[in-house]
């Protein structure tokens, strides 16, 4: 579809997507929401994807994180070409690799802050105390370790917040996700996420991808993807200023 | 679960246990609930083949022990009163022997009247005999007298006729002896009639009348007076169903069993089978009971034994002819 | 992630113990109606296991079970004597005659005339007194339905006098038997005793028991008896299924308890169903998360396999537990006396439950692995 040849992939590159185009079905007609993107993530860096609503900037990074198929396109992460692998070892490609931090951080209720920052080892198959205890570490990082015993409904946004971000580490993924971390936040909390971010996720050989539309952030980004109508029109360290 | 030790959880820890607990009473009680259907040994001994014949064709039957005369009912050939009994329920009795008596005061009497008159005629002969002597030796006397003077005439015809009315006195009080004798022969056996006397030796089985009842010739529904029968052996005769008859080994020995003591075994030999197919006697004393079976009445003999006793029911069981019946199927 | 699971479900304890509750009510009617009915028809075969020493039941061709029977002439009797196989025999009578109780009250009542010797025939147990107390004149034993039915609490039975056909009948002892379907009284008597107190019909004999050789299957010696007689014999188990069949045939019994077991099994359905649903649905974001963290389809299907087994655990276990009290706190009851749980049917139940659950998880999965994980970044 798109006229311009991509560049192959760097071999350093986090994430390697090439020609990603998406389509959803809506009724009869058939709505493109990516129309051919090329983006590269690389390890080490905090890379913001940036978008109004309906940019497609939600589609693009489930796309690269290997959580929905594109229509045309392939995505390699860390080599792997993710979209040629089963839908079983796809699965467990991101369990091994990636870390989520999900907007609504989606805490399972019924299990306190240790297990739920557990989470991905218990699915790896770790033993429940171990996986327990290795959580802890990372929450005593994360300075909420007295909260570990405590339910999800007993902590506050914040401390929720961090242990869906010790949830996203705990296995040590390669990549980190992190969809809209500071939207519910003032600034001064929002500041503070980000920077905890990138004490505990930026780090070489790891890769961080923060999706958000969030302007008061913009300037701790490494890089800045911004996305427009499913095409990417800015890719640099700072934003544009017609933003 | 162990990584909480501290929060015991109702639903997950309390419940299941108690659920695996409920569900492992549950199972108990229900296992332990299940009805008893098994089959039970009777507790007393039901009347059965035994020995040979247990695994060999045969033919059951129900029977009555009865003495080897069949039962006796003795009647009396004439009413009266019943003056005396000689024999009381289970004595032995010989040939002859009296059993009871009917009142013979009328019979005595009777007698005593015919001795009267065998007394009467004969001093009826002896005043006849002299008269018929006087009157001959009177007539003898004008007989030899030669003086046709001496005698009138009519003086001869009068001895003559006494003569002759002495003779036939005489026939007269003879004849009245011997009716007088007869009646007394005949008061004697009236007498000898109201003794009751055993028809042949044997055991008294049932003795129904008692001194001053009054026995009756006629009639002939009430109960026997006296029952008696030779009970050395006890027959048993035993009622083989019509259908089951010509299966029955005749001759063959029985293995009979007393009611209510099955596990008496007591083999009996074949004496006789009755001629006539009969209508099946109803052993259960019940009056209403009628059936429309007819059977066979085969008789044995028992051996010597204290355990039957006459009108006991019994069960038999008799070997069939190697028939039809199928040994093995 | 098992532990997850579990952790999820007693999470939400409102839609837990619903779910429990749907199990638990589900189990509860199946496996007590169940149990109910499964007596209720077997009442119809009660004549049957009262007289636990008959191996084989020998009747006329046209009788059906213990209560429709025609009479055979007495030589029946011998003739079943006669046949091989056969180690005892003995006449059995059922009938049925009018008592007038000291009140007055007439009642119909069964009687049966057992062995005069043997007295095979009897129920295995009596409540009270002694078997031997029918050797007595004019002695009855009364079943425990008619103890109750004729004497008020406070009198004694034993010793009471009932004017059967207008025959004096005398109450000896009381037979521990289990009621007939009609719960009708029962008297036990001798077969002599039992041709008086019933009016004379030609024939009598209803029955005649029994049992056999050592060596020999009854179901042998009924087919012999069979041939060789020309009367109708019958194992003990294919007469008392007669009965029950008797009763299966000629009552709406099994429609009506058919369609409580099925009424249980869609309310089981339904309650659990819905709840199971929604409580998917409550925790779709949590299994989009963990689908999108890299679970897979296959430890999701285990992990909801896991919550439906806890609940199906304990709800059947309630269910089953509600169902052996409820059979227990009815024990005293005459109507229920002899009642007991089969072991299939609580197995029945289990499979029900395991159908119930496998229904409604497959429902509540369906949209659960439906879920695009990509369905959390919106």
């Amino acid at each position: 579809m798109t006229a311009t040849v991509s560049p192959p992939c760097d071999a350093e590159a986090a994430i390697c997507a090439r020609g990603i185009v998406r389509e959803f079905e809506a009724g009869q007609s058939t709505i493109r929401v990516l129309h051919g993107i090329d983006a590269d993530i690389r390890s080490g860096e905090m890379t913001y994807v940036v978008g109004e609503s309906g940019s497609g900037k939600t589609t693009l990074i489930s796309i690269m994180c290997g959580i929905l198929y594109p229509t045309e396109g392939e995505v390699k992460v860390f080599g792997t070409d993710i979209y040629k692998l089963s839908d079983t070892e796809l699965v467990n490609f991101r369990l091994d690799n990636i870390g989520f931090i999900f907007q609504q951080y989606n805490l399972i209720p019924s299990i306190d802050a240790a297990s739920n920052a557990a989470v991905p080892l218990i699915a790896q198959g770790v033993p429940l105390h171990e996986a327990r205890e290795r959580a802890k570490v990372l929450l005593d990082k994360l300075n909420i370790l007295d909260q570990a015993d405590k339910l999800p409904r007993q902590l506050s946004g914040g401390q929720q917040q961090r242990v869906a971000i010790a949830r996203a580490l705990v296995h040590e993924p390669r990549l980190v996700v992190c969809d809209e971390p500071t939207a519910a936040l003032d600034a001064r909390s929002g500041r503070r996420v980000m920077d905890l971010l990138r004490e505990v996720a930026v780090a070489p050989g790891r890769a961080c991808i923060i999706v958000t539309h969030d302007n008061r952030i913009f300037d701790l980004a490494d890089r800045i993807i911004v996305l427009e109508d499913g095409r990417i029109t800015h890719d640099g360290k700072d934003m544009p200023d017609d933003h | 679960m162990a990584i909480l030790p501290r929060n015991l959880s109702f639903s997950r820890q309390i419940l299941p246990i108690l659920a695996v607990i409920g569900v492992i009473v549950a199972a108990w009680y229900i296992i332990s609930g299940q009805p008893d259907r098994e089959i039970v040994e009777p507790a007393e001994q039901p009347p059965k083949a035994v020995g040979a014949l247990a695994d060999a064709p045969r033919v059951a039957g129900a029977g009555v022990v009865e003495p080897a005369s069949e039962v006796i009912d003795i009647g009396s050939a004439l009413s009266g009163l019943v003056t005396e009994v000689r024999v009381r329920p289970g004595d032995r009795v010989a040939q002859g022997e009296v059993l009871f008596r009917v009142d013979d005061r009328a019979a005595r009497a009777s007698l005593a009247q015919a001795d009267a008159a065998i007394s009467e005629a004969r001093a009826a002969i002896s005043e006849a005999m002299t008269a018929q002597r006087t009157a001959r030796q009177q007539l003898d006397l004008y007989r030899s007298l030669t003086d046709p003077a001496a005698v009138s005439r009519a003086e001869v015809i009068r001895a003559e006729g006494e003569e002759a009315a002495a003779t036939s006195r005489l026939g007269l009080a003879r004849a009245r002896l011997a009716a007088a004798r007869a009646a007394a022969a005949t008061a004697r056996t009236e007498t000898e009639r109201l003794t009751v006397r055993a028809p042949i030796a044997g055991e008294i089985l049932a003795v129904n009348i008692r001194p001053g009842e009054f026995v009756a010739t006629q009639g002939g529904s009430s109960q026997p007076f006296i029952q008696m029968g030779d009970t050395d052996p006890l027959h048993v005769r035993i009622d083989i169903d019509e259908n089951e008859v010509a299966r029955v080994k005749l001759g063959a020995p029985a293995v009979i069993s007393p009611r209510g003591a099955a596990e008496l075994h007591v083999e009996a030999q074949f004496v006789r089978a009755e001629p006539q197919v009969v209508p099946k006697r109803s052993l259960t004393n019940s009056a209403a009971e009628r059936v429309d079976v007819r059977v066979l009445q085969l008789i044995y003999a028992l051996p010597e034994s204290e355990d039957f006793r006459v009108g006991q029911q019994v069960d038999a069981f008799i070997a069939a002819k190697d028939g039809p019946t199928d040994a093995e199927d | 992630m098992l532990w997850i699971a579990i952790r999820m479900l007693t999470g939400d304890a409102q839609k837990f113990y619903g779910l429990l509750f749907g199990i638990a009510f589900s189990t509860l009617l199946i496996t007590q109606q169940m149990t109910i009915f499964v007596n209720l028809v077997q009442r119809g075969a009660s004549g049957v296991y009262n007289a636990p020493e008959a191996e084989v039941w020998v009747m006329d061709p046209v009788s059906r079970t213990t209560d429709v029977s025609y009479a055979m002439p007495p030589t029946a009797l011998d003739k079943v004597r006669s046949v091989q196989g056969v180690e005892w025999a003995v006449p059995h009578l059922r009938a049925v005659a009018n008592v007038r109780t000291k009140e007055g009250d007439l009642e119909g009542v069964g009687v049966i005339g057992v062995d005069d010797a043997t007295l095979i025939g009897l129920p295995a147990r009596m409540a009270k007194g002694d078997k031997s107390v029918l050797f007595a004149p004019d002695a009855v034993a009364v079943d425990d339905t008619g103890s109750l039915r004729f004497f008020p609490p406070e009198i004694d039975p034993v010793g009471q006098r009932l004017e059967l056909n207008d025959q004096r009948a005398v109450i000896r002892g009381i037979a521990d038997s289990i009621p007939s379907f009609t719960s009708t009284v029962v008297l036990y008597t001798r077969y002599s005793n039992a041709l008086n107190f019933v009016p004379g019909t030609r024939n009598r004999l209803s029955f005649v028991l029994v049992g056999v050789s050592e060596g020999q299957t009854p179901s042998e010696v009924a087919a012999r008896i069979e041939r060789e007689t020309g009367l109708k014999a019958r194992t003990r188990e294919e007469f008392a299924q007669a009965g029950i069949d008797f009763i299966i045939e000629n009552t709406g019994i099994p429609t009506n308890f058919g369609i409580t077991v099925f009424l249980g099994f869609v309310v089981g359905v339904a309650i659990v169903g819905l709840t199971f649903s929604l409580f998917i649905r409550d925790n779709i974001k949590q299994f989009g998360a963990l689908k999108a963290i890299g679970v897979t389809n296959a430890k999701i299907v285990r992990m909801v396999a896991a919550q439906a087994g806890l609940v199906g655990l304990i709800g059947y276990a309630l269910g089953v537990i509600g169902t052996v009290v409820f059979i227990l706190a009815f024990s005293a009851n005459p109507f229920f006396k002899g009642f007991y749980i089969p072991w299939q049917v609580p197995l029945i139940s289990l499979v029900a439950v395991a159908i119930i659950l496998a229904i409604t998880g497959f429902i509540a999965l369906r949209s659960v692995l439906k879920t695009e994980p990509a369905a959390v970044f919106r």
